[in-house]
């Protein structure tokens, strides 16, 4: 899913209290997994709250809600921001940067972040971004998906993909995680 | 038994024959995915009648050994009612953090007043998926 849907999503215990919302994200190992969020109140004058959410204490991230056990969860703002960082960085806001290929050839800018969630190894991991297409792409100006290798290179002003990446683009998030896959794939191969 | 089938029932003593009152809504309890109380409206007695005191809640009529029964509060009821702990007409999510839709009617055990289902716009959920009631929503296990 896109990290855009993501945010304004309600934060919802199990006693079906709505506690808090997703204000943003905040990603963790290097730009390549999602480390938790920072929250919200809810409600149109409630803003910004001290506490977050390590991804580790969500239950579930679902299309409608982002679940949780009890309001125990929360954690201090700071402790998650460290943790994150400690784990490589957040890798920055990375929407806005350019994206960049080993050949040197600047495939766009970053307008949103694709994750998906592994419930087996309980992680959320960055597998794309979509990028909105520059002139070395024939759809140039068009959104496209580009799927990631799984460590990422990113600077604040680019992020650096295989060229083969070109191979792999996606217009939308039906398909897309194959896609990722066979990217990933390809790269260990050593293709 | 559908609570929209119960719903307006009278409610007769046993003992005068005569209507206490009528059926109003219902208290539930998610930890133990049942009825604990009916609230009742037209009576002159208390509008809280326990489960567990109820004679009979049969297809035509709800029955209570006296009016006596009939309370103005009681501590256990007074925990799960009000707006947050409603049931029917709020929304559902599961664990996973999806939602299942809007709750219509609910299926109860007429014997225990056990939560046999939540029915929903199209389909139905087990009362024993029932985790927790609030005032977002209602949330049921993985089903």
């Amino acid at each position: 899913m896109r990290t855009s849907e993501i945010t304004k999503r309600p934060v919802v215990t199990h006693q079906g209290e709505d506690v808090a919302q997703v204000k943003d994200i905040v990603f963790a190992a290097n730009g390549g997994r999602v480390g938790g969020f920072t929250l919200a109140g809810r409600g149109l004058f409630s803003g910004p709250k001290k506490e977050a959410l390590s991804w580790e204490s969500v239950g579930s991230l679902g299309a409608d809600a982002v679940m949780i056990e009890s309001e125990a969860a929360f954690e201090p703002h700071q402790s998650v921001l460290d943790r994150s960082a400690r784990s490589g960085g957040s890798g920055g806001d990375v929407l806005g940067s350019k994206v960049l290929t080993d050949a040197g050839t600047d495939l766009g800018v970053v307008v949103d972040v694709v994750v998906e969630v592994d419930d087996d190894a309980h992680t959320c991991d960055v597998i794309g971004y979509e990028i909105e297409a520059s002139e070395a792409l024939e759809t140039k100006g068009t959104r496209l998906l580009i799927p990631l290798p799984a460590t990422l290179s990113a600077s604040k002003e680019f992020l650096m993909v295989p060229d083969s990446a070109r191979n792999f683009v996606g217009r939308d998030l039906a398909g897309f995680g194959a896609s990722v896959a066979a990217f990933r794939a390809q790269l260990e191969g050593g293709a | 038994m559908l609570f929209s089938q119960a719903k307006g029932h009278k409610v007769v003593s046993t003992a005068t024959a005569e209507q206490v009152g009528k059926v109003k809504d219902v208290v539930v309890d998610p930890t133990t995915h049942s009825v604990v109380a009916l609230l009742l409206k037209k009576t002159d007695h208390g509008s809280v009648l326990r489960w567990s005191d109820l004679t009979g809640f049969g297809s035509d009529a709800a029955t209570v050994a006296s009016v006596d029964l009939l309370l103005e509060s009681d501590d256990q009821v007074d925990g799960l009612r009000g707006k947050e702990h409603e049931v029917l007409g709020k929304r559902v999510l599961d664990t996973r953090g999806d939602e299942l839709g809007e709750v219509k009617d609910l299926d109860i055990d007429p014997t225990s007043g056990a939560i046999i289902s939540l029915v929903l716009e199209r389909r139905s959920v087990p009362g024993a998926a029932l985790v927790g009631v609030g005032s977002y929503a209602v949330v049921v296990g993985q089903t």
